[in-house]
């Protein structure tokens, strides 16, 4: 990828920190969410809101209950209980006593993207492809305009491709777009699904642990470029992520999440500093010599 | 995509001029294809004139010549004729199994569906009614029963099945793999047995101030099934020829499998195949990337079924009778081992499927069976062993070709090997298919192009 220079971040509002932020100022807002997975809470009671325009971070130990939060963001789990508003359009709400939850297809299409812990990419299709797969959920056309081939289905067609491209390129694949998406290198599969997920053009991008498996180059470039998707793009970014010099650099906001409860949250040098979170991620008697030294 | 034509405007009158110049910039890209692939162009252009010269070559001349001169293995209208219904059902059943991955064991109720719509709108059967309805026939305008021109029956057909295929898979699409098999499986039996069935229909039901009361009516003709049921007429609306003798009924079933060919490609090459490839490779992540799965599938389930629907209506047709005797569990399988003989997943893999095995099914071991009777009466009839034989031919086949004889590219890379041999096996591929010049997966010119183009790119970098 190609690291260019950053502009600087934009100045946030000033509220943001001190948590009396206007309502539309947040894009999405989740209180008292709780997922069971039968006797295993593994999120419990979580309020967290991701303010318009800003990079979060989700951080916590392994098995923290990061994923499945994120998982009930994009509606693949639903919660046991939890309300979560995106934009304004209510994805989880309370029905009786069980939660509802829009389907993932539904959330996509609402604006959020996602990549995959585990790179999840549509192997043997063309790098094109499979953003054109992105793509679809805005398409209009219908089968039978594919059947007979109608001169609106294939302007269409023409747009995506044109647009698709447009979307490789900014991960530096344009080259790269009728390789099978399985043959491509490691690092260029964490772009591709990037470019995947920009294609459903979403206002929130999810990101779960993408710097897992860089080097230090790479990672510093995919830092860069997920800060210019936000001056650029105006997204805002949802980050779970293990790299902490990749969360202090770049998050606006961190919260820290351990065995399923929010144990922290606030600015990167304020979480760092926070004796509970040493102690979730080091162990007690670590948070003692922390706190003496 | 075509590369070659632009869209200018709107509506018809756009759609109209796509066409035209489509079909005009026909000449110049078969011209550019004889420059850069010469043998295969010979040799595909060879195969297709022989194609369409074969039907009437065999009846004027290579009958006469196989029946009083030297016995040859050749097929006969009969058996040309099947060999375009059954691919017109692979070509569908690689719809569903092929491009969206969805294992169905029970296409044959389609099949089955499709034939009593024939039977239904096209015999004398709803005389017993006292229906009569006779449009555009050929028939005598004072006939009794239902006779409808063969194009509307076939319309029909397509979407009294698909709506049949849609009812079938809402509620059984949300499973996945094995239970989807299971519960088609389980459709596949009971809708023979229905026609078979129905043949004393009693119900006696009050719907509000309805008072239904119906008794011992033959809906399906039973056991005997329905006959006669009128030929299919052509050109369009049932004048000038009966399709049902020689080899015009060939060229009607040449006519729908290329109908079926270029459907199946157009959606292939669509949003709803790239759709449907998404769905196959890894259902979760399509799901989340927008592609409302439970809809996607549906629409494959149903427009797979349609074609067996045309299928079926055609079979009715050109047979003039049908029973529940002839849609035997055993025809799923039928259809389903031509679908993975050919290559499952390549429309051009479905239709040599169905070819060659209706060609060793109808023609081949009748023949040896003759020939093997003539010599040695004793010795087990071939003929008899089919299963046993496709069964072998299935095994050796998965053991040694998984991917089958014209396989899609990518189902080839999901069932061979992970790794190096993913790239061998695919410049292998093109190379045996520039020797026997059979269209290679994706016979379009972009295809090709963009395949044969990118075979060392991908080999480079493994």
């Amino acid at each position: 990828m190609t690291v260019q220079p950053t502009p600087s971040a934009p100045t946030l509002p000033s509220n943001l920190l001190t948590g009396s932020i206007a309502d539309e100022s947040i894009l999405v807002r989740s209180r008292g969410v709780t997922k069971r997975f039968g006797g295993l809470t593994a999120v419990n009671n979580v309020d967290f809101d991701i303010p318009r325009g800003a990079i979060v971070s989700l951080i916590g130990p392994n098995g923290a209950g990061k994923t499945t939060f994120f998982n009930m963001i994009t509606g693949s789990y639903i919660p046991t209980s939890g309300d979560i508003t995106f934009d304004g359009t209510p994805i989880v709400r309370m029905a009786g006593k069980k939660a509802k939850s829009l389907k993932p297809h539904e959330v996509t299409k609402l604006g959020i993207g996602r990549t995959f812990q585990n790179i999840r990419l549509f192997g043997t299709m063309s790098a094109l492809d499979n953003v054109r797969v992105g793509a679809n959920v805005h398409l209009t056309s219908h089968w039978w305009d594919s059947i007979i081939r109608t001169p609106g289905m294939l302007r269409e067609e023409q747009a995506t491709i044109d647009s698709s491209m447009e979307l490789l390129k900014l991960v530096d694949l344009d080259t790269r777009a009728d390789t099978w998406a399985r043959n491509l290198p490691y690092g260029d599969q964490r772009r591709l699904e990037i470019a995947r997920a920009l294609a459903t053009r979403p206002k929130l991008l999810l990101l779960d642990e993408p710097t897992a498996g860089m080097n230090s180059s790479e990672t510093r470039a995919l830092t860069d470029f997920i800060r210019r998707l936000r001056t650029e793009f105006g997204l805002s970014v949802l980050l779970i992520e293990h790299d902490m010099r990749v969360v202090m650099g770049i998050s606006d906001r961190v919260t820290v999440l351990d065995h399923g409860e929010v144990i922290a949250e606030g600015s990167p040098a304020e979480v760092r500093a926070n004796p509970r979170v040493i102690e979730a991620y080091l162990g007690r008697d670590a948070a003692e010599a922390e706190a003496e030294a | 995509m075509s590369s070659a034509t632009k869209v200018i405007g709107t509506g018809p009158g756009a759609w109209f001029g796509f066409i035209g110049s489509t079909l005009a910039s026909y000449p110049g890209r078969y011209r550019a294809s004889y420059h850069r692939r010469r043998r295969r162009t010979i040799l595909l252009t060879l195969l297709v004139v022989g194609t369409l010269i074969y039907p009437i070559v065999h009846s004027v001349l290579l009958a006469g010549f196989s029946r009083n001169v030297l016995p040859l293995p050749l097929p006969d209208d009969t058996v040309m004729t099947f060999m375009t219904i059954f691919a017109i059902m692979s070509i569908g059943l690689n719809i569903v199994a092929g491009f969206a991955g969805l294992l169905d064991l029970g296409y044959v109720a389609f099949y089955a569906i499709g034939a009593y719509v024939a039977a239904f709108l096209a015999s004398p059967h709803f005389g017993q009614f006292g229906i009569n309805l006779v449009f555009l026939g050929h028939v005598g305008p004072g006939a009794v029963g239902i006779h409808l021109p063969f194009w509307i029956v076939a319309i029909v057909a397509i979407i009294v099945v698909a709506t049949f295929g849609a009812l079938l898979g809402a509620p059984t699409l949300r499973l996945r793999g094995d239970y989807l098999a299971i519960v088609t499986l389980g459709f596949g039996e009971i809708v023979p047995l229905f026609f078979k069935n129905l043949s004393s229909l009693t119900i006696s039901f009050a719907l509000g101030p309805l008072l239904i009361n119906v008794s011992n009516v033959n809906l399906t003709g039973g056991v005997q099934g329905i006959n006669p049921i009128d030929p299919p007429f052509l050109p369009i609306l049932d004048v000038l020829f009966d399709a049902r003798s020689g080899p015009l009924a060939v060229y009607l079933g040449m006519f729908l499998v290329t109908i079926a060919i270029v459907v199946a490609r157009n959606l292939d090459l669509s949003r709803m195949g790239r759709a449907w490839g998404a769905i196959r490779e890894d259902e979760t992540a399509a799901e989340m990337m927008g592609v409302n799965t439970v809809r996607t599938k549906l629409l494959a389930f149903a427009l797979g079924a349609s074609f067996a629907g045309v299928a079926g209506a055609f079979q009715a047709s050109y047979l003039g009778a049908t029973t529940s005797d002839f849609f035997d569990f055993s025809i799923s399988i039928l259809v389903l081992i031509m679908v993975i003989l050919g290559g499952i997943g390549n429309v051009w893999g479905a239709l040599a499927g169905a070819v060659m095995l209706v060609y060793v099914d109808k023609t081949l071991l009748p023949y040896v069976s003759q020939r093997i009777g003539d010599v040695a009466p004793t010795l087990p009839n071939p003929a008899q062993y089919n299963f046993l034989i496709y069964g072998v031919l299935l095994v050796v086949m998965m053991r040694f070709r998984p991917q089958g004889f014209l396989p899609s590219r990518q189902r080839e890379a999901e069932l061979s090997v992970h790794g190096l041999a993913d790239a061998d096996a695919q410049m292998g591929v093109v190379g045996e298919f520039d020797n026997v010049g059979v269209a290679p997966p994706g016979q379009d010119e972009t295809g090709a192009d963009s395949r044969s183009a990118e075979t060392p790119d991908e080999s480079r970098h493994l």
